[in-house]
C-alpha cells in the first residue's frame, strides 16, 4: 500500500511539472498582454515606459524560468494588473470555491446514492420510472438555466433567498442545487445501474439465504461492490467540477471564487494570476484523482492485493 | 399590549435608522486598485471622490464652472506663472496624520516631476505644464508652471492631483524616509485620503467598504458604512435590489429600465453621460488615406437613428466635439459632423472609392450596444455603397497599421475640451503615438492658441479652427453620448450630480438621502 501511494505521488508530481510548463506556453499563446495591460490611447514613449516598468519585453525563455524561480518564494509572481503577490490573490479565491464545491459534492452523495438505490430496487414500480425521469431532466437542464430559473422564482419573485456572494448559510442554497443538479441527475444514474449488475449476483442471493436482515444485505453486499464504480464516477465529476464547472454560476452569484478570477484573468491578459490560478485547479484535479485512486484500493481488497504482489 | 406594541415600533424605528445610514451598491466593475493619481479609468472614477479631496473644490450640483475651497482655502497668482495657495487648517487623513504644505509639496510632485512610470504617463498628458510646488510655511504653498495658466482650477481640481499623505506613503514599503515604487504600488492597495469616508476594506476587483470619518474636515457624511459589491451579471444586479440585498446597483442596460420601473419598490435615474463613444478612422490606412473617404464614412452614419434605436432617443448626439459641461467653451453652434447620405455617395464617386472592403473593430462587450452599433454602421454604409464589415475582437486595434475604422471612447476627464478632445488628439498625443492621426505644424499652432490663450474668447475661436480642420480631414466621428442608468430601491435619493466626470458614486453630505417613512 504504501509502494503504491509513493508511486501515486511521484506520478503526480511529475504531471504537475508538464501541466506547469504547458499551462505558461499556451497562456502566451492567446496574445500578448502588452497589448491588454497597457491600454488603449497610448503615446509610444509612454507605452514603452510601461512595457519596461512592467516587464513585458523580457524574452519567454527568461519569463518561463522567473516563473519556475517564483514557486520558491511562495508568492508566485506579481499580478500585472494588481500588483501584488498572485499567491495571496488566488488564496483568497480558493476557500469560498472549495466550501462551494464540498457542498455540492455533499448534496449529490446524500441525494443521489439513496435515490439510485431506490431506482434500483423498485425499478419496475413507477418510484423506479420517477427517478429515472427526474435524473433524465436534471441531466438535460444546464446548471445555468438552473440558476437563473432559481434566481427568478425564490429571489426575484418570492424574495426568500439571497444572491449576492457567500455571506450566510442561505446564501449557499441555490448555487449549491445549481452545481450538484447535474451532478446528481449522473451519479443517481450510474448508482441505479451499478446496483443493478450486484443485485443479480449470486452472492446476495447467498446473503439473502444466510437470513441476513434486507437493508444490510442491500447496503453491505449490495453497495459496498458498487462503490468502486460510483466512486470513479465522483471523481470524474468532482475533478470536472473543480476544473471549470463553477465559472458559471460563480458568475451569477456573484461568488467570490476562483473561477470568476480565472475568467477576469484571462480576459485581461494578467498571465501570473492566470497561470498560477490554472495551476491551482489542476493540483486539485490531480489532488482529487489521486485520493479516488487511493479509495479504489481501499474500497476494493482485489486491487489492494494484486499492487502488493 | 400598547406597550408592547410601542417597543416593537420603537424598535423596528430604530433598526431602519441604522439601515438608513448604511447601504450597499451593486456594482458591474469593482477596481483592481485604488489609486487616484495613476487612474483614469471609469472604473476607476466611481471610487475617489468619496475618500480624497483636490486643493480646489468644485460646485457639482451645477453645470456651470464654480470653484470653491477645498483643501486650499485660499489662492492667487504672486506673478503669472506662480499660484500661492493657503492650506486649510486643521485636515487629518483617515489615519490620523495631520495634513500639511509636506503632504501637498509630496502629492503634487509625485505627479509634476513623476518617476514612477504610471504616474509619468497620467502627467504627460494633462499636466506638463506644472513645473513644480514648493513649501512656503507649514500651510502655504507654491505651484509653479512654464507657461502661463489658463486653467488653473481646473487643473488643481483633478482626480490626479488629490492629496495623499507623506508619511505614511513613504512608511508602505522599504525604507520609511525614502519614496520608493514599491511605495506607491502598496499605497493603491491601502489608500488613505482626507475624505468624508475612509476606505476600511479593499479587495481588488471585489469589494470597496467606506466608513464614515470622523474627523473630516467638512459636512459630516449622511452614511456610517457603504460597500461597493462586485455584482457581474446584470440580472443578479437587478434582484439583488428587489432583494434589498443592494440599495443602488449601477450599469442597466436601456432595455432593463422598463422591467425596473413597472416595479413599484424601484426606479431609476440617467443621465446621458459626459463621454463620447466615436468612431475613428485610421488616416494612414492605404484605402482611407484620401480624406474624403473619410468625409464620406461619417456622413453616411445617421447617429440619431443609432439614438432612436439603440438608445431609446436617451443618448445624445453632438453636432461637433462638444459637452455642456465645458460651461463658456460649450459650443454647440459648430456644425462638423452631419448625416448626409447624397454627399457621402458624391464624395465616394470623386475620390474613386473602388468598393474593397472597410473593416469596422469592435470588442464583443466593452462598450453598451457597441456592437450594435458596429452592425448598424456597417449596414448604412452599404446604403451609399461601401463595403463594410464587422470585425470582432478582443484585442485593442486602434495603434494596429491594418486598422480601418473601430470604436472607442472620449470621456471627459475634466470639464474643458482639453479634458476630452484636447488630451485625445493633442499634437504627438496618444492618436497621433498610435499612428492613425497626423499633425502638422499648422495644427499645432492652433492647438497651442487652444490651450495657452487667456482670454475664453480666443480659446473658443481656436477650438472652432481645430473643428474645422477636423472636418475636412477627420480622424474621428463622436457618436453619442451615451445614456448611463442606475437603478435603486424608492427610499434612497441619489443620483449622478451634473458637475462630475463620468460615473463618480458621489455619497457626500447633500448627494445621497433617504425617506423617511
Amino acid at each position: 500500500m504504501l509502494s503504491y501511494a509513493l508511486r501515486t505521488l511521484i506520478r503526480m508530481v511529475l504531471t504537475f511539472f508538464v501541466i506547469v510548463t504547458i499551462v505558461f506556453f499556451a497562456t502566451r499563446l492567446s496574445g500578448n498582454a502588452i497589448d491588454f495591460v497597457i491600454g488603449e490611447g497610448m503615446t509610444s514613449d509612454d507605452r514603452d515606459l510601461l512595457i519596461t516598468y512592467y516587464e513585458l519585453d523580457r524574452p519567454v525563455l527568461s519569463q518561463y524560468f522567473a516563473f519556475l524561480r517564483s514557486f520558491t518564494d511562495g508568492q508566485f509572481g506579481l499580478s500585472f494588473i494588481e500588483r501584488r503577490p498572485v499567491a495571496e490573490i488566488v488564496m483568497e479565491r480558493i476557500w469560498p470555491s472549495t466550501q462551494l464545491l464540498l457542498s455540492a459534492v455533499g448534496l449529490t452523495l446524500l441525494v443521489s446514492i439513496p435515490l439510485g438505490i431506490a431506482a434500483a430496487i423498485w425499478r419496475k414500480s413507477w418510484i423506479g420510472s420517477a427517478v429515472m425521469v427526474m435524473a433524465f431532466l436534471g441531466y438535460a437542464v444546464p446548471n445555468f438555466v438552473l440558476a437563473t430559473l432559481m434566481v427568478l422564482v425564490f429571489s426575484y419573485w418570492l424574495n426568500w433567498l439571497p444572491v449576492v456572494g457567500n455571506g450566510t448559510a442561505l446564501h449557499f442554497i441555490m448555487p449549491t442545487v445549481a452545481l450538484s443538479g447535474g451532478l446528481i441527475a449522473a451519479l443517481t444514474r450510474f448508482t441505479r445501474n451499478a446496483m443493478l449488475d450486484v443485485l443479480g449476483q449470486d452472492f446476495m442471493r447467498t446473503a439473502r439465504a444466510k437470513g441476513l436482515p434486507e437493508h444490510t444485505v442491500i447496503v453491505k453486499h449490495g453497495l459496498r461492490n458498487a462503490g468502486i464504480t460510483i466512486l470513479s464516477v465522483i471523481g470524474l465529476q468532482v475533478a470536472g467540477l473543480a476544473a471549470s464547472g463553477s465559472v458559471v454560476i460563480e458568475a451569477i452569484f456573484a461568488w467570490p471564487g476562483i473561477g470568476d478570477l480565472l475568467v477576469t484573468s484571462a480576459l485581461r491578459r494578467d498571465y501570473p494570476v492566470l497561470q498560477f490560478g490554472v495551476l491551482t485547479v489542476a493540483l486539485a484535479v490531480i489532488v482529487i484523482n489521486a485520493v479516488i485512486d487511493l479509495a479504489y484500493a481501499w474500497a476494493d481488497p482485489r486491487l489492494r492485493h494484486t499492487l502488493k504482489g | 399590549m400598547l406597550r408592547l406594541l410601542l417597543s416593537t415600533a420603537l424598535a423596528a424605528g430604530v433598526a431602519s435608522g441604522a439601515c438608513a445610514q448604511e447601504i450597499t451598491v451593486g456594482a458591474a466593475n469593482v477596481s483592481s486598485y485604488l489609486d487616484p493619481g495613476r487612474d483614469h479609468s471609469n472604473v476607476g472614477s466611481q471610487f475617489y471622490y468619496n475618500s480624497f479631496d483636490t486643493l480646489i473644490g468644485k460646485n457639482h450640483d451645477t453645470l456651470d464652472t464654480e470653484w470653491i475651497p477645498a483643501l486650499a482655502t485660499k489662492w492667487e497668482l504672486v506673478d503669472p506663472k506662480t499660484m500661492e495657495l493657503k492650506l486649510r487648517d486643521g485636515v487629518t487623513f483617515h489615519n490620523g496624520e495631520v495634513m500639511n504644505a509636506d503632504d501637498v509639496v509630496f502629492s503634487l510632485n509625485r505627479m509634476y516631476q513623476a518617476d514612477f512610470p504610471p504616474y509619468v504617463v497620467r502627467s504627460r498628458d494633462r499636466l506638463s505644464n506644472f513645473v513644480k510646488v514648493e513649501k512656503v510655511d507649514d500651510l502655504t504653498v507654491r505651484i509653479m508652471v512654464e507657461r502661463e495658466e489658463p486653467l488653473w482650477e481646473t487643473l488643481l481640481n483633478l482626480q490626479q492631483v488629490m492629496i495623499i499623505p507623506e508619511d505614511y506613503t513613504k512608511g508602505l514599503t522599504g525604507d520609511p524616509k525614502v519614496v520608493e515604487h514599491d511605495d506607491f504600488e502598496a499605497f493603491s492597495l491601502a489608500p488613505v485620503g482626507t475624505g468624508p469616508y475612509r476606505v476600511s476594506e479593499f479587495v481588488p476587483g471585489e469589494r470597496v467598504v467606506y466608513e464614515r470619518f470622523d474627523d473630516f474636515w467638512g459636512d459630516k457624511a449622511p452614511l456610517a458604512k457603504a460597500t461597493v459589491q462586485h455584482i457581474p451579471e446584470t440580472a443578479s444586479r437587478v434582484t439583488a435590489l428587489k432583494t434589498g440585498e443592494a440599495q443602488i446597483v449601477t450599469n442597466i442596460a436601456p432595455d432593463q429600465l422598463s422591467l425596473i420601473e413597472s416595479d413599484q419598490n424601484l426606479r431609476t435615474v440617467g443621465s446621458a453621460t459626459p463621454l463620447f463613444h466615436v468612431m475613428i478612422m485610421n488616416v494612414n490606412h492605404p484605402k482611407l488615406r484620401d480624406p474624403r473617404i473619410r468625409q464620406a464614412l461619417s456622413l453616411a452614419i445617421d447617429r440619431d437613428t443609432l439614438n432612436e434605436a439603440l438608445w431609446l432617443g436617451k443618448a445624445v448626439v453632438p453636432s461637433t466635439h462638444t459637452l455642456k459641461e465645458y460651461g463658456d467653451l460649450y459650443m454647440p453652434e459648430l456644425k462638423t459632423f452631419e448625416y448626409n447620405p447624397e454627399e457621402a455617395r458624391a464624395l465616394l464617386k470623386e475620390a474613386g472609392y473602388d468598393g474593397s472592403e472597410i473593416t469596422f473593430d469592435t470588442h464583443p462587450t466593452y462598450y453598451t450596444n457597441g456592437m450594435l452599433a458596429a452592425q448598424a454602421i456597417t449596414e448604412m454604409w452599404k446604403e451609399v455603397g461601401v463595403n463594410g464589415r464587422v470585425n470582432i475582437a478582443e484585442k485593442w486595434s486602434g495603434r494596429a497599421p491594418e486598422m480601418m475604422t473601430r470604436n472607442w471612447s472620449n470621456p471627459m476627464y475634466f470639464a474643458d475640451p482639453f479634458g476630452s478632445f484636447g488630451v485625445m488628439w493633442a499634437p504627438n498625443g496618444p492618436s497621433e503615438g498610435e499612428g492613425r492621426f497626423n499633425t502638422d505644424a499648422g495644427y499645432a499652432e492652433i492647438w497651442e492658441r487652444f490651450r495657452f490663450s487667456k482670454d475664453v474668447a480666443a480659446r473658443k475661436l481656436a477650438y472652432g479652427e481645430l473643428m474645422e480642420r477636423i472636418k475636412q480631414d477627420p480622424p474621428v466621428l463622436p457618436l453619442y453620448r451615451p445614456f448611463e442608468s442606475w437603478a435603486m430601491r424608492k427610499d434612497v435619493t441619489w443620483a449622478p450630480k451634473p458637475g462630475h466626470i463620468p460615473y463618480v458614486l458621489d455619497f457626500r453630505a447633500g448627494a445621497i438621502s433617504f425617506a423617511s417613512n
